[in-house]
């Protein structure tokens, strides 16, 4: 838990703040997305936490190793910001030294033997899907995804219960940021840390944040909400703006492919004959399904007017799926994939390539106007 | 008639066109009039103008020296002569030509033959006949080219205009060499230089093949003959202990100081006390041990050190004798050490507690020490200081701090904001920052600093010679009271392969302390 207390931090020689009385809590295990225009005091009020800057005014209290809630500014500062996880962008990897030691700055500050050290890098690694060979390599030999990777290991080398995320892909191509984005937030939802993470992108927040805490310029706090509530009920004309006038298409992001798809899709097994798979076709009135085999692995689909006045067995008139979309795709990525190939459902599938279920613009239609009936009712 | 009419216009164009591109090359000398005359290449004009340069030669020799053209001033003799020298000037040309052309090639060069002769002969036919002009009237004036390149000469100051002429028509050269084969000005600078250095090669190889004396004969026995009576090396020891001496000094000092003026500014602390007090007591006491207190502990070391230096000498051991010579005159001066140790912490403390703040004006200052002739440092230092290698060694520090501070300066403000962000929000201390991060991050460019000021001292430790050390100078000052050339020679000879061999090692290490990360970042980047 991260609890600001009406912080306000004023630079000497300023006469207006650069945040004013901040006040905001973060509960244990979720992100905080801290999002606003440039000069709104975003980064500032992130770095009170680990006191890089100390607060003019009003208290920040973290959880400590004890369960208690303590005032960082009680705490001495070398030893606070190792107790808390603190990722940058990329470029803040340290060039001089090999991932193995970038990511064990802090557990050797720490004091830890080499052996635990190179273990904790190694399952690090490894848990961001990277080879363990790395580890001797220098940063420049890596991509710049691979190198933000790390960076976001080296937060975690200690696994501290909070963290701080400073534009983490800030500096990242939209493919690559998408990629990372989606993986870090699976590994959130193992890990369960306390973050703060502070973007100047407000799809970022949106898709990133359990909580969104919007700044205006001067450090004044507009909302503080959950990006639901944000994108149904913004709190003022700022907000408004700042999350734009697609705020509808913006709700897309929150949700997941798994909430909306139908999960018992009509689908032919690959040991079917033609005459029993244009049936199913026939009766089910579609023109095209989907083949797998008995473990549901996606193998392709077939259509009617492929099978018509053919015999034989089904596999021979398998043609492969473009694209299949994983479980946590968002309705938003679903959609731009659909438009992407241009078909007008999609197969969801998990890790194993077994298909979980279907999804279609109609389906992704009707989520859009529930979620905006529920905010509404919500309203009322 | 209308045939004979154009012919005479082709005729006229052709001599214009030629004059033009003398004029031009000689007007405009920049590579893109050369490319814009490469069209215009003509065998016939290369031929016809080189022919012509022939015959004014040929008209210069015999107007100057007729006795060794003709022997009898007959006409059919005398065009027979013009004709010989034409002939030998244009043969010269092209085969002088046709080399430069192989060599090009042999540098990817892409102009074809016919190209490159005629833009060489652009700037040599009008260069030429400039050059016959000035030698014919300059002949009859007394301007030859021994006293017009001699400044003491009344007509002496003519000397630059033949040197700045000499300079502008080699410049010319380069161009036309490397407008008709577009290669890289180093290439060009190959291209003439390969025949210069094969011709050297030769013309020395030959010398010595023949047994005839020259300046490298001479200096090479004079050296071997100084290697083989040990002279030699030990001037060359002296010179590199009394450089390693100074700049291991320096280093400690430049970088402490390039370090402490990144810094914040420190406020004064009690606890700096614990280190001040202790090191003013131990100055006072070597200050004391000079003389206050009878005979001083120095003058003890210092008497020690000379025994064990002349025990050391004793057993042949030249290599640290002018090392233990150092610290041994180092030593036998107490009060001095004390003092300026003193005051040097002093200036680090205050320069501690300034940090960033004195980083413009500490830069300044090393700035201006290094304006300072060596000499006058080295005359000035003499009263406190006395002669010999500590006042060398003194001065020496002194001049090494520009490179190595200013370098440690901007190597340590180079490091990414980023890169020191991240080490201190993942809590690092300030010591750790600056030692795992700023300082490892800013070892290339600091040695680069050590480097310019190691090659830099190389040169002033031979004037510390002046002053009574055993360097290579030395060599250089008695070869000047001696009026013997060779002397100051062999100075000037081993302290540049001196200097040479030692950046050379230094660019090697450089390579080795490079954090290895560092290495490929430029490609990466």
């Amino acid at each position: 838990m991260i609890k600001f207390e009406n912080v306000t931090k004023i630079y000497p020689g300023m006469s207006s703040p650069a945040v004013d009385k901040l006040s905001f809590t973060v509960p244990t295990g979720e992100i905080c997305t801290i999002v606003g225009p440039s000069g709104c005091g975003k980064t500032t009020a992130m770095k009170m936490v680990n006191r890089l800057i100390d607060a003019t005014d009003g208290a920040i209290f973290v959880l400590d190793e004890r369960g208690d809630m303590s005032n960082v500014l009680k705490i001495d500062p070398i030893q606070l910001r190792r107790s808390i996880g603190y990722i940058i962008q990329q470029i803040g990897l340290f060039p001089h030294r090999t991932i193995l030691e970038n990511i064990g700055t802090v557990p050797q500050l720490l004091d830890w033997d080499e052996a635990r050290i190179r273990r904790r890098a190694e399952d690090l690694v490894t848990m961001m899907n990277m080879p363990v060979e790395f580890l001797d390599r220098y940063p420049h030999e890596l991509s710049g995804g691979q190198r933000q990777r790390i960076g976001v290991a080296r937060g975690m080398a200690t696994d501290p219960p909070v963290m701080l995320m400073d534009e983490p892909f800030g500096a990242i191509d939209p493919i690559n940021r998408n990629i990372l984005q989606n993986e870090f937030l699976r590994l959130q939802q193992e890990i369960k840390k306390t973050i703060l993470f502070v973007t100047h992108d407000i799809d970022e927040a949106i898709k990133m944040g359990d909580k969104i805490c919007i700044l205006n310029v001067g450090g004044f706090l507009e909302q503080f909400d959950s990006p639901a509530n944000i994108l149904a009920h913004p709190a003022n004309e700022f907000v408004e703006d700042f999350v734009g006038a697609d705020r509808a298409l913006k709700r897309l992001n929150l949700v997941r492919v798994e909430e909306v798809m139908n999960a018992r899709p009509p689908l032919i097994q690959t040991t079917q004959n033609v005459e029993q798979a244009a049936g199913f076709m026939a009766e089910q009135g579609i023109r095209f399904a989907y083949v797998v085999d008995a473990d549901r692995t996606l193998k392709g689909y077939v259509r009617v007017r492929d099978l018509k006045g053919k015999t034989g067995w089904v596999d021979e008139f398998v043609e492969p799926a473009a694209t299949t979309i994983p479980l946590t795709t968002s309705l938003k990525d679903a959609l731009s994939e659909m438009l992407v190939v241009d078909y007008a459902n999609v197969c969801v599938v998990d890790a194993q390539n077994r298909v979980r279920g279907l999804i279609d613009t109609n389906m992704i239609h009707e989520a859009v106007i529930e979620s905006a009936a529920a905010a509404e009712g919500e309203e009322a | 008639m209308q045939a004979e009419k154009t012919q005479t216009k082709a005729q006229n164009r052709f001599w214009r066109e030629l004059l033009d591109g003398w004029m031009n090359v000689l007007t405009q000398p920049n590579l893109d009039t050369f490319r814009a005359q490469r069209a215009r290449a003509d065998p016939l004009k290369t031929v016809l103008g080189v022919g012509l340069l022939g015959l004014v030669l040929g008209l210069w020799a015999l107007a100057i020296k007729p006795a060794t053209l003709v022997t009898e001033m007959r006409t059919e003799a005398i065009l027979i002569d013009l004709l010989r020298m034409i002939f030998f000037t244009e043969a010269d040309f092209f085969i002088i030509s046709l080399l430069l052309f192989f060599i090009a090639r042999g540098f990817n060069g892409i102009g074809s033959f016919s190209q490159q002769s005629y833009l060489l002969s652009l700037v040599t036919v009008p260069l030429g006949m400039i050059v016959v002009a000035f030698l014919f009237v300059g002949e009859k004036l007394g301007l030859t080219l021994t006293a017009v390149l001699n400044p003491l000469s009344p007509v002496g100051v003519a000397g630059i205009f033949v040197i700045l002429f000499a300079l502008y028509g080699f410049l010319l050269l380069l161009f036309a060499l490397q407008a008709a084969h577009e290669m890289q000005s180093s290439a060009v600078f190959y291209t003439f230089g390969t025949p210069l250095v094969a011709w050297g090669i030769l013309r020395i190889a030959s010398m010595f093949a023949a047994g005839e004396e020259n300046v490298i004969t001479t200096q090479w026995a004079f050296i071997a003959d100084q290697w083989a009576k040990g002279t030699a090396q030990e001037l060359l020891l002296g010179h590199l202990w009394l450089v390693a001496f100074s700049v291991s000094i320096a280093v400690v000092l430049g970088v402490t100081i390039g370090v402490f003026i990144t810094w914040p500014a420190q406020r004064p602390r009690l606890s700096h006390l614990v280190i001040l007090i202790p090191l003013a007591l131990f100055l006072l006491l070597w200050a004391a041990s000079s003389g206050l207190l009878g005979e001083g502990m120095a003058d003890q070391i210092a008497s020690t050190t000379k025994d064990w230096s002349r025990s050391l000498k004793r057993i042949d051991n030249l290599y640290f004798g002018p090392l233990l010579a150092i610290v041994a005159a180092i030593i036998a001066k107490p009060a001095a050490v004390g003092m300026i140790v003193a005051v040097f912490t002093i200036i680090l403390y205050a320069l501690f507690l300034a940090g960033e703040k004195a980083g413009d004006l500490t830069l300044y200052i090393a700035g201006i020490i290094l304006t300072i002739p060596s000499v006058a440092l080295f005359g000035a230092m003499i009263k406190p200081l006395g002669i010999g290698p500590f006042n060398a060694a003194f001065a020496l520090i002194l001049y090494a701090q520009l490179p190595i501070l200013r370098n440690t300066y901007t190597g340590i403000k180079a490091v990414t904001p980023e890169i020191v962000e991240a080490g201190r929000g993942m809590g690092m201390t300030e010591a750790q920052l600056l030692l795992k991060v700023k300082l490892p991050m800013a070892v290339p460019v600091i040695m680069t600093g050590v480097r310019v000021s190691i090659v830099m001292l190389i040169g002033i430790a031979s004037i510390a010679a002046y002053i009574g050390n055993d360097t290579l100078g030395q060599y250089i000052f008695d070869g000047i009271t001696r009026a013997q050339e060779k002397r100051y020679y062999a100075g000037a000879i081993l302290v540049a392969i001196l200097a040479l061999a030692v950046d050379y090692f230094l660019g090697w290490l450089q390579g080795r302390l490079t954090p290895e990360g560092l290495k490929g970042r430029r490609e990466a980047a």
